[in-house]
């Protein structure tokens, strides 16, 4: 009986215990429709109220996670709190696949971040959710706007809902030491990537790493191949598609990528190739810092396409979210930042992307760096806007979904090319229709 | 417990779960070792250059005290929540008989199945028509929510095994139905009720996507959202992942410690009729 | 407790078959409703606000042709067509057979091995305590890590295959080979399952009476029967309810197929749980989204009947 009282006061005991913390530390820092002031009950309710009305926060929602990134962004954030004292601005990170969805629902509930950052396909239905509002207006009065080329505006319907202010794109990297001990030069032409890579199976390398997981990611790297190819989303043909797609399985048999591929996004084969088993990686710019792992020479070259061929523009767009308590503040902060030509050298300098602004892109920090200044030529030569715009906004998601799926079929060997490429393009065909 | 279990194959099969467990504890804790370039190049070995920047940087970070202190908070209270509502209830439904038996263990299981993605958006919706969005109650009420059924459905049978007679002798010495819960049943239910303590403590500390989705503010990220930031769009720091799960793991193992010797020593209360 | 024969041995009515007491309930029961179900009032609010209307919300998302873009709009109403157009899905057969593949591995061996690991550490000795302790530590980490590190140590260079190479095997694609990737991430979410189920269980058999089992090795019997017929029995009701829930989880689990695989190579892996994510959260279309979870629902709608019947029927004649 002794055990069973004892008992009763330990669960009792931590019961209350808990009971209490939890009350103490949700009525400390949030009250719902209490006098905490943060956050109050009503359906308007700020997502980053003032303190005591002396401080302002402004809330920027983003998916970056490298230490660059993060270390950019702090840059960005001190320089603007330097200006606006009173200004206290806080990035919180959403991962990516769930950014849409929060910013949407969040939305619903007539709440959301003051800045918004993030990927292109998600333009339209952030758009069409109200999560975003119109930039024409505030556009209109930019003094910078003609800084910006076209294809970093994101238009639904012609309404500009999101300015890019960096670019993010794809070239072939390669590991200059094992080049110069296969006694091989850079390829320009996919012939000539094949020789190369030929002769590093034989050397027992790996020829080339890129990524085939499903979903987005591939349909971005596999889109300078099958455009290379001669396909285009406007007249989607299966003939492009199954050459690509040869290409790939072919790569595969000879060992030159590997199958483990179809289960790579970008990281991983940027991560083989700066450890050195690999002579060339399909990836982007923003692996400048990781590169600096690498203990070989290495450089950055367009990819070896076809003139048909392009790379997208990827890369993050920004805009006010529509639900901003301080909308102004927050415009400010856009143009101050990413969109200011200091901003996106910081950012260039964090993490390698590459401004938007004209002005901003002819800086010499690009022109003299031997990664930057190819990567700035790949924009003005290959370049081509993303999401494509003969996609129908409303099945941008699906379409590159789909793209991405089957490529990632056709790396893992899931089927004939003919095969795959038919079965694609007869689920293409109504998306893309629209 | 008899003492002569030396049977060789329970000790050939105790070896195998070590292996099996302990190896990836060991890769994790050896991974977040390493450098970032040397987790590739070291795939297989354990030959490696350690070093502590990982550890460093996941201390030095800003947000980890307020993380560690909001996942404390969170994993308490959906525990303590949890079991308030779910341990009256696993009892009532061990004990009533009645055709709402059946009809409620399906509804059970049935919300048991909804995944969590499933109701992020009405859960947002609803959390915030109560203002609840962004406050520490709201996500504890709803991973209370969601660990509901879970927790009746485990807690039931360690009810059914408290043999009837002791209840009903207390009910004969005139003790009402609730103080026949609380002081004869619950009592002998320890082992169960400690076990699925543990077990809701240990997943709500490590809950993530309700944290992530019904918090606006960074500050009020749980510990769970430090080590997903490492595996995001531009990159995957795995040193980094791994010293974050092995910081977010040592409060936890403290918690667990404790509770298991409070676990063992229930054992012999359990058994004793 | 002195009668050897496993029904006798389940311990839920440890009560005579006679005593009056049954009698007494049943007549209790025959006039109002017993009281003890009011205790489970508080949960049935709880679930009713937090768990049941968020269902129906799912189950109308599915009838209308709903994603990302018009969830704060008007939603069309397309009856049953989200559920149509998955039964048209070319892959959905192949989803179905991953999926059932996936329920099966993860049950099976998650079941089979929690009962052997609970028996193997139902003593209360240090070593198993401490075993227990590690492998639920284990279960307790976040999917991500778990996964990862077994992404790590199944990788082509990664320590099973160059194991498998010392042992003058080949490589084995365990991720990427289209043929292994759904049984590996199967066989790792087992893996994961196992602790839980270890302890759950371990805790009902430590409610065996000791005196039955020292009986039963006093009676001559073997190890193996005095698990058969002594520990099996005793951890029925909780073997069940582990069973279903194990079924249930591995039904709707989709966190190591997300870290390990993304349903790839292809769709190889792809399993219903993992097709609703994708929907919802990749293509962002809500609706399809929504049709596909609440059809892995009914399947475990008629699981969960069948569980609650078996239930029912097992307590009451007790």
């Amino acid at each position: 009986m002794r055990n069973t009282r004892r008992t009763r006061a330990l669960v009792a005991l931590a019961g209350a215990a808990m009971l209490a913390l939890t009350a103490c530390s949700s009525g400390s820092s949030d009250d719902p429709g209490g006098t905490g002031g943060s956050t109050s009950g009503s359906s308007d309710t700020p997502t980053s109220g003032s303190k005591d009305g002396e401080k302002v926060t402004l809330t920027v929602w983003h998916y970056y996670n490298t230490d660059g990134q993060v270390a950019g962004l702090e840059q960005l954030a001190s320089a603007f709190e330097t200006k606006h004292p009173e200004v206290d601005v806080q990035f919180q990170y959403v991962p990516v696949e769930q950014m849409t969805t929060k910013a949407v629902t969040a939305a619903g509930a007539k709440k959301g971040p003051d800045v918004l950052v993030f990927g292109a396909s998600g333009t339209y239905p952030l758009a069409e959710s109200g999560a975003i509002a119109s930039m024409d207006d505030w556009w209109a009065q930019y003094a910078d706007a003609d800084q910006f080329p076209q294809g970093v505006l994101q238009k639904i319907d012609g309404k500009l809902y999101g300015v890019q202010g960096y670019v993010n794109l794809l070239g072939l990297w390669y590991n200059q030491d094992l080049l110069d001990e296969l006694g091989a030069s850079v390829p320009t032409t996919i012939p000539e990537l094949e020789d190369v890579m030929a002769k590093a199976a034989a050397a027992g390398k790996q020829g080339i790493t890129l990524t085939g997981k499903p979903g987005l990611e591939s349909q971005w790297q596999g889109f300078p191949w099958f455009t290379s190819q001669g396909f285009s989303y406007g007249d989607p043909q299966a003939e492009p598609m199954a050459k690509t797609f040869t290409m790939l399985q072919d790569w595969v048999a000879e060992k030159y990528l590997s199958k483990e591929a179809a289960t790579w996004d970008q990281t991983v084969p940027f991560q083989q190739f700066a450890a050195g088993s690999s002579v060339f990686a399909v990836n982007g710019n923003w692996q400048i810092a990781a590169a600096k792992e690498a203990t070989f020479q290495y450089g950055v070259a367009p990819l070896p396409l076809s003139a048909d061929g392009g790379v997208l523009l990827g890369g993050e767009v920004q805009n006010v979210g529509a639900f901003s308590e301080h909308p102004d503040l927050a415009k400010e902060f856009l143009e101050d930042s990413f969109f200011s030509v200091d901003g996106e050298l910081t950012l260039l300098d964090s993490f390698g992307s590459i401004p938007a602004r004209a002005d901003a892109a002819a800086s010499s920090k690009i022109s003299s760096d031997p990664i930057l200044s190819v990567f700035g030529q790949i924009v003005q030569d290959q370049g081509r806007p993303s999401p494509s715009p003969q996609v129908p906004s409303k099945n941008v998601d699906k379409v590159e979904t789909l793209v991405g799926d089957y490529w990632s079929k056709a790396v893992s060997g899931q089927g004939k090319p003919d095969d795959l490429a038919n079965q694609l393009i007869a689920q293409l065909d109504p998306l893309l229709k629209g | 417990m008899t003492r002569h279990r030396r049977e060789p194959l329970a000790f050939s099969f105790r070896t195998l779960l070590y292996v099996v467990y302990g190896l990836p504890l060991v890769w994790i804790v050896l991974t977040s070792l390493k450098s970032q370039g040397e987790v590739l190049t070291s795939q297989a070995s354990v030959v490696f250059h350690p070093t502590l920047d990982a550890y460093r940087a996941a201390i030095a970070d800003p947000a980890l005290g307020g993380a560690l202190r909001q996942s404390a908070v969170v994993a308490l209270g959906t525990t303590a929540l949890c079991l308030t509502f779910a341990t009256p209830a696993a009892y009532a439904l061990a004990r009533v008989r009645g055709v709402i038996v059946v009809p409620a263990l399906t509804l059970l299981v049935v919300l048991q199945m909804v995944p969590q993605t499933a109701n992020l958006i009405p859960l947002f919706w609803l959390l915030s028509r109560w203002g609840l969005i962004d406050t520490t109650f709201g996500l504890v009420l709803a991973d209370a929510a969601m660990f509901l059924p879970w927790a009746v459905l485990l807690l039931r049978p360690f009810f059914g095994q408290v043999p009837v007679a002791i209840e009903e002798a207390a009910r004969i010495d005139g003790a009402a139905t609730l103080r026949t819960f609380w002081s004869v049943v619950l009592p002998l239910a320890r082992n169960g009720f400690l076990t699925v303590s543990a077990v809701i403590f240990l997943v709500s500390w490590g809950e993530f996507l309700y944290g992530i989705t019904f918090m606006l503010s960074p500050e009020k990220y749980p510990l769970s959202s430090l080590i997903a930031v490492q595996a995001g769009a531009y990159g995957v720091d795995w040193p980094a992942m791994m010293a974050f799960a092995v910081v977010s793991a040592v409060p936890v193992l403290v918690v667990y410690v404790a509770s298991f010797r409070l676990l063992s020593s229930g054992l012999t209360m359990g058994a004793v009729k | 407790m002195t009668s050897s024969t496993p029904e006798a041995a389940v311990p839920t009515r440890a009560a005579g078959p006679t005593s009056p007491v049954r009698a007494g309930r049943g007549r209790r029961s025959r006039r109002a409703p017993d009281r003890r179900l009011a205790l489970a009032l508080p949960a049935g609010a709880l679930l009713a606000a937090l768990a049941v209307w968020p269902l129906v919300q799912l189950g109308r998302m599915s009838l209308h042709a709903v994603s990302a873009a018009t969830l704060n709009g008007t939603w069309e109403r397309i009856g049953l067509d989200n559920y149509t157009a998955m039964l048209h899905d070319p892959e959905f057969g192949r989803v179905v057979a991953n999926t059932l593949t996936f329920v099966v591995v993860v049950t099976v061996l998650g079941m089979v091995g929690g009962f052997a690991v609970a028996v193997a550490v139902s003593s209360s000795t240090k070593g198993g305590t401490f075993l227990l302790a590690t492998m639920v530590f284990v279960w307790a980490l976040p999917p991500v890590v778990n996964g990862s590190i077994w992404k790590f140590l199944l990788a082509d260079q990664g320590l099973v295959n160059q194991a498998v190479r010392a042992l003058g095997g080949e490589g084995v694609g365990f991720l990427y080979d289209p043929r292994y990737a759904l049984w590996s991430v199967a066989l790792v979410n087992a893996w994961a399952v196992v602790p839980f189920n270890a302890l759950v269980l371990r805790a009902a058999l430590l409610g065996v009476d000791p005196q039955v089992i020292e009986a039963a090795e006093i009676d001559g019997a073997r190890p193996y029967q005095r698990v058969w017929y002594v520990l099996v029995p005793t951890a029925r009701s909780a073997a069940t309810v582990l069973t279903i829930l194990t079924i249930v989880y591995a039904f709707r689990s989709f966190d190591f197929i997300y870290v390990m695989t993304s349903g790839g190579p292809g769709t190889s892996s792809t399993t219903l749980p993992y097709l609703a994510y994708a929907q919802a959260f990749l293509t962002l279309d809500y609706g399809r989204g929504a049709a596909t979870a609440l059809l892995s629902l009914v399947v475990v709608v008629v699981l969960a009947v069948v569980y609650a019947r078996d239930v029912r029927r097992n307590e009451e004649t007790a």
